[in-house]
Formats: structure tokens, sequence, C-alpha cells
């Protein structure tokens, strides 16, 4: 149990000094951006003061907006307060499942790009499914996450094959991927199947009521059970890593290709398979977002989750059970920056430069390690990608 | 740079709203107003820094807003003030309509306001039905745009003038519209052939769409292609996307370029030299208006309509390009507005 703990410490210093630092710079930001506090410059002890002062409220609002705000519960029962903790949940639902995408595809020494568009084409099957087809309760979902996924693996598949067959670069391919996806539902959501009764513009029509993940705690929170689809596939990611052989033959290949090779490890098979379950983690994720949050599929429906999956996957340090948790944490970092914009009018958009350091952080171990004079890991345990971090 | 943007926008929306009428404002305490704004964030220099300089110039509320990343931040966006208790949510953007239209249902004592759409409820056939709580703020843009049209035909040097939309809303495909057909008028006029590319209201599938109003550097490489292609006068029709657009062809001089919702020449940091016009759209006017209604507790549902004729929407003056515009083709301009006002010209067919 101890000894449990203490490993536990050890997994979490790196990513947690590198948020620590990136908040403190952040904070510092905040301090100086905001032109109260620079009036008071000319007084050090005022200006330090008005300064903590911007911070701190700041961060409250944050955490307002990202666990608990005791102002909502006026009228309302103390349950009423946890709603932006709910709204946390929410916007991390699909973010740990493409951030497991990442994470898997790390495991076996990819560099998955294409969570966006594998997310896209998620989407664009369950959305599909969602609104087309007339199904009972349970089963509509269940089929329109599925065809969601089946069509992100092939998509993902795509990329697999092709670094298994050619020897293409998959980041290249990835990202490619994503441009051709990002096009591809700009060209979909125009054409007659896909266009909302009524309207011209780009947007699908509203998923039935029988594809709707079910909501969690009430009408007036946007919870649903997304967030356990997330977690059973952040289990399974576990266990077919941990217990299966095809899970042994994928951390085979990612820690020593050649090696596996020589051990009778097929490489192209596992490359095309890694893919193809990355793809459908992702592409579950964009299922996930329709049926459970937006019911509908429009341009921008992939956001940034893609790419704010990779820095979700290494501040998890490619871990099921890590990716988690920093997909929680960006959640939270997205509902309460919200809370803090409308509330101290710090925009939103000093969280995206929390995100950027935190990526920036964690991508110079060294340098974190450097700064809080920590001793060097053994490498084996630091390992997430070849070329990254390791 | 943004405090100067924003400055800018203000006094820009304050010259405009000069000339709209607005309810006198009431001595009561004030009401807290609460933007909800599409996509493209609060400097898009445009549709979005229109409505918040209006909300901000209103002296009947304080005002805040929230900016959108992508369209799931909406609805989360409207809960949020809701919970603050904001007497007046604007959502600023067609897009954003049915969000509004959701909340108000569930909140009938908060008044709403739509810009860009009836703010009605529709279900899945497009059965519409009106609100009581939510005002819809509309613009008749295609009488302003056509008259937009009209002028660049008459200026246009190669005989090829081009537009693009944004994403094609409706509110975006409106400009494109009275733009194309007012260049058409110009050829049935004077016997030329002047050609639009980008847009025809015939085949609105087959119309030039960056695919977001966020991608600026699409939205330069569609203006570039567009210049290669002979076009001397560009109307992007989509907030800040047209920006990076404006500051390359100021350096180039390839082609005049005409700016949407709020004057360019207060909004836009560079390209002033080549601003032919902007077609405006009084956001911002329209917004204040609402709040001072509801500051009365006069706030009603019916639907406002900006027109030619209310001054909801215009052409801004010509500003630097002023002395370039033949003082006959600014006449006959002026005959159009006032045969659009009076019905005898059509805009929209």
């Amino acid at each position: 149990m101890r000894n449990s703990l203490a490993k536990f410490l050890q997994a979490i210093k790196l990513p947690g000094l590198s948020f620590l630092m990136a908040f403190t710079l952040t904070g510092l930001i905040i301090a100086i951006s905001d032109a109260k506090v620079i009036a008071k410059f000319s007084t050090p002890l005022e200006f330090i003061k008005s300064a903590l002062a911007a911070i701190g409220n700041a961060y409250l609002a944050l955490f307002q907006g990202a666990v608990y705000d005791v102002n909502l519960t006026k009228g309302h029962t103390f349950i009423h307060g946890f709603y932006p903790l709910s709204e946390t949940i929410v916007i991390a639902t699909p973010l740990i499942l493409t951030g497991l995408s990442v994470a898997l595809a790390f495991k076996a020494g990819l560099f998955n790009i294409g969570a966006q568009g594998q997310f896209i084409f998620g989407a664009i099957g369950a959305s599909y499914v969602g609104f087309h087809f007339h199904l009972p309760i349970g089963i509509h979902i269940l089929v329109a996450a599925l065809v969601g996924a089946f069509f992100a693996a092939i998509w993902g598949g795509i990329v697999g094959l092709l670094k298994a067959r050619t020897g293409a670069h998959e980041v290249i391919l990835t990202i490619m991927m994503n441009y051709i996806a990002s096009y591809f539902i700009l060209w979909i959501l125009k054409t007659q199947s896909f266009l909302r009764p009524g309207r011209i513009d780009p947007i699908a029509p509203e998923v039935n009521q029988s594809a709707r993940l079910p909501l969690l705690a009430g009408a007036n929170f946007r919870l649903n059970f997304g967030i356990f689809i997330a977690l059973a596939a952040a289990v399974f990611v576990w266990w077919l890593l941990t217990k299966t052989t095809i899970g042994f033959k994928f951390r085979a290949v990612g820690a020593n290709g050649q090696a596996a090779k020589t051990a009778g490890i097929s490489v192209p098979f596992v490359i095309t398979s890694t893919m193809m379950i990355c793809g459908a983690l992702a592409g579950l994720g964009g299922a996930v977002q329709v049926l459970g949050s937006t019911y509908s599929l429009n341009t921008d429906i992939a956001g940034s989750f893609g790419f704010d999956a990779i820095t979700v996957a290494l501040l998890g340090r490619a871990q099921p059970l890590g990716t988690v948790f920093a997909a929680l944490l960006f959640g939270a970092l997205h509902a309460g920056g919200r809370t803090m914009q409308s509330s101290t009018g710090v925009p939103l958009d000093i969280v995206l430069v929390t995100q950027a350091l935190v990526v920036l952080f964690i991508a110079a171990p060294a340098f974190v390690r450097y700064i809080f004079r920590i001793k060097k890991l053994n490498a084996s345990a630091s390992l997430t990608s070849k070329g990254w971090n390791g | 740079m943004k405090k100067s943007l924003k400055l800018m926008a203000v006094v820009a929306s304050l010259t405009l709203i000069t000339g709209v009428a607005v309810a006198p404002a009431s001595q009561a305490a004030k009401i807290k107003l609460c933007l909800a704004l599409d996509t493209g964030g609060v400097d898009d220099h445009s549709f979005n820094a229109g409505a918040w300089a209006g909300a901000q110039a209103s002296t009947v509320s304080n005002a805040e807003y929230l900016p959108a990343a992508t369209s799931a931040d909406f609805a989360p966006n409207i809960k949020k003030f809701v919970d603050k208790g904001c007497e007046l949510i604007v959502g600023v953007g067609y897009a954003i309509s049915p969000e509004i239209v959701k909340s108000a249902k569930a909140n009938p004592k908060i008044k709403y306001a739509v810009v860009d759409d009836a703010g009605q409820d529709c279900d899945a056939n497009y059965n519409c039905t009106a609100v009581a709580n939510v005002k819809g703020l509309t613009f008749k843009t295609d009488e302003a745009a056509f008259m937009a049209g009209y002028l660049s035909a008459g200026m246009t040097k190669t005989g090829k003038i081009a537009t693009y939309g944004g994403i094609g809303y409706p509110t975006v495909t409106i400009f494109m519209d009275g733009f194309a057909r007012g260049a058409a008028y110009y050829n049935k006029q004077k016997g030329t052939s002047v050609k639009v590319l980008g847009w025809d209201p015939a085949n609105p599938k087959a119309g030039t769409m960056v695919g977001s109003f966020s991608d600026q550097n699409k939205a330069l490489t569609i203006s570039k292609a567009f210049e290669q292609q002979g076009a001397d006068i560009i109307l992007p029709v989509g907030g800040v996307l047209g920006a990076p657009y404006a500051a390359a062809s100021e350096k180039s001089k390839k082609s005049l370029t005409i700016w949407v919702d709020t004057d360019g020449y207060y909004s836009l940091s560079a390209g002033k030299s080549i601003l032919l016009t902007t077609i405006v759209k009084e956001i911002g006017a329209s917004i204040k208006s609402v709040a001072a209604d509801v500051a009365a507790k006069k706030f009603s549902g019916k639907a406002y309509v900006g027109t030619l004729v209310n001054k909801g929407v215009s052409i801004a003056p010509f500003h630097d390009l002023n002395a370039k515009v033949p003082a006959k083709l600014k006449s006959e301009i002026l005959k159009i507005k006032l045969g659009i006002i009076a019905g005898t010209i059509k805009v929209d067919a």
C-alpha cells in the first residue's frame, strides 16, 4: 500500500509540478494585464496587494466555475452548487476518449495527431444514425455510438495501414487526414440528407430522443451517461494494455519495434490495429459529444477536442487513469474559464495560455527537474513515446 | 492593442448610433445586460464588436459578455447568464438562436433578444411559433448591400467584382444576394456586363464560403484567388475573416474592399485606404434600444426589422476614397436608395 502510494506520487510529480508552474506564470500574466493593478505600480506594497487580489479573484472564479459555487444554491438545494462540476465532467467526457486515443498510440510508439479527424467521423456516424433512424431506446444509442466508432476506426485504420505498408510517417498522415476530415464535414453538411429542414446553413437535424444519452441529474444539468462510456473506455484501455497478449504486443512494438519483430510480433498488424482502436476511441468521443451534449452535427463539432487530446495524453503520462484525471483538469479549466471571464473580466483565452504552458513544461521535463532540483527518474518509467519525453 | 480596438469600436458605434431613434432612457436602476457572443471573438471588428459596443453604450444597463470558441459553448454561456441573474440576455448571431429560445422557454421571467434571427420556437419540421419573451432583431441587409453592389459595379475597372461568406447562414447570404443583385441592376441600367464572382443568387449552393468565421488564412487565400481572377472589389461577409485580406490588399493595391456590419474605417487596424464602403448593420443600436425597453419595462416580443427607412441598415461614407467616387455615381446611388425605400426598386428579385 505504502509502496503504491509512493509510486503514485512519483508518477504525478512532474505533471503536477508542470501544472503548478503553468498556474504561477498564468497568475503573473493575469496580474500584469490588469489595468487596475498596473495603475498602482508606483507604490510597491499596494501593487503587490492588488496583484495578489487580482490573481486570487481570478482563481477563485475559476474554482467556482469548475467545481462548486455556493451562489448557485440560492433558491435551490445545495446540489445545485455542484452544477459547475457537472459542466467540468461534460466537457471532459469527449476529452477523456480522445485523450485515450492519443495515449494508446503513444504506448505502441505511435504519435496519433489524428484524433481530431477521427472525432469528426465518429460524430458524423453517430449523428446520421441518430436522426435518420427510429430504433428502440437503448439499442438506438448503442447502434449510433458503434457506427460512429466504426467510421472512425476505419479512418484511423487507413493511417495504420498506410504506415504499415509504405512506411509513411503517421504524424504527417494524421495531420493530412485531419484536413480531409474537416473539409469532408463541411461538404457532407451541405448534402441533402444532412440538411436540417428549413435551414440552408450547415447544421444537421437534432438526433431523435431515443438516441440521446440519458441525463444523470435532471434537466437542469447537462451531465449525461457519456461519462460512464468514457470511464469504461479507460478501463478497457488499461485492461487491453496490461492483461492481454495483444496489449503486450502493442507495448513491445512501442518499446522497440526491431526487437518485437525479431521476437516474432507482426509489426504491421500491431500498427494497423492500434490505429483502428485509437480511431474507435476518438470516434466514440465524437459520438458521445453528439448524442450526449450537442445533439446535432455542425461544422465546429470537434472544437479542439482532438488537439487538446495530445496535451491531455502527455499530461496523463499516456496512462489510462492519468488521462482521465488530465481530461478532468482540462474540463475544469474550460468550465472555470467561463466564470472567470464573466465574474472578473479575465479573458477566457488565458486558459489557453495555461494549457500551452503545461505542454511546454511537460515537453521539457529536464527544465522542470532543474527548477525543482529533482533527480532524473529511471528512464523506462517515463517512456511515453519515441522521441517524446523519453 | 485590443483595448484600443475596443475603444475604436465604441467610437464607431457611437457615431453610428446618433442617427437612430432610441427609446428615452429611464431613471430606474441599471439592468443587467448579458451578451452571449457568436464564435469569432469580441474583437472581430465587426459583428460581435458591434453588438458589444452597443451594449456598452447603453446607459441603462451594466453589460457583460461571454465569447464562444465553438457552438458547443452557446448553451453553457446562456445558462451561466441565467444563473448570474441577468435581466436581458442577448444572443448575438443566427446560430445561437435555438439555444436562446430553449432558455427563454425555461425562464419566462427573463427577457431575451437574438440578433439576426426571429427567435422563434421551431419544431423538427420547421413549424415555428413566436415566444413571448424573445425579441428577434433582424435586418434587411440586402437593401444596403444592393447599393454597395451598384456602387461596386460602377467603380470596377476590370469588370469583375467578388464576394464570399463565412458560413452560408441566411444572414450572410442576404449580403451577397443584395450585392449581386445591385450589380445586376447596374448592368441592366447601363448595358454593361460586370461579373460577380463567388455568388449567384440563383445558385446558392455553388457560392464561395470559408466554412467558419475564424479561418482567416483560408479567407485570405480566397481573396487572393479572386484577385487573380481579375476582381478588383471584394466583399468578404464574415466579421473578422476579411481583416488580413484588407491589410494585404492595402499593400498590394490589387483590390478595394467592402466591410460589413460596423464601419470598417473605425474598426479596421489596416486597410482603411482601400476601404470603399461598409454595409452597416446597426446591431449595437438595436441592442441598446432593447435594453432601454427592458429598463423602462416596455419590453415586447415584437420583432425589430432594420431597414433603410428606420436606418437599421445603411452604407457608410466612402472616407478616404470619397474623391475617387464620381459625383454622378453618388447621385445614382442616392436615387436607388430612395427607390428602394419607395418600393419602386425591388432588391429581392
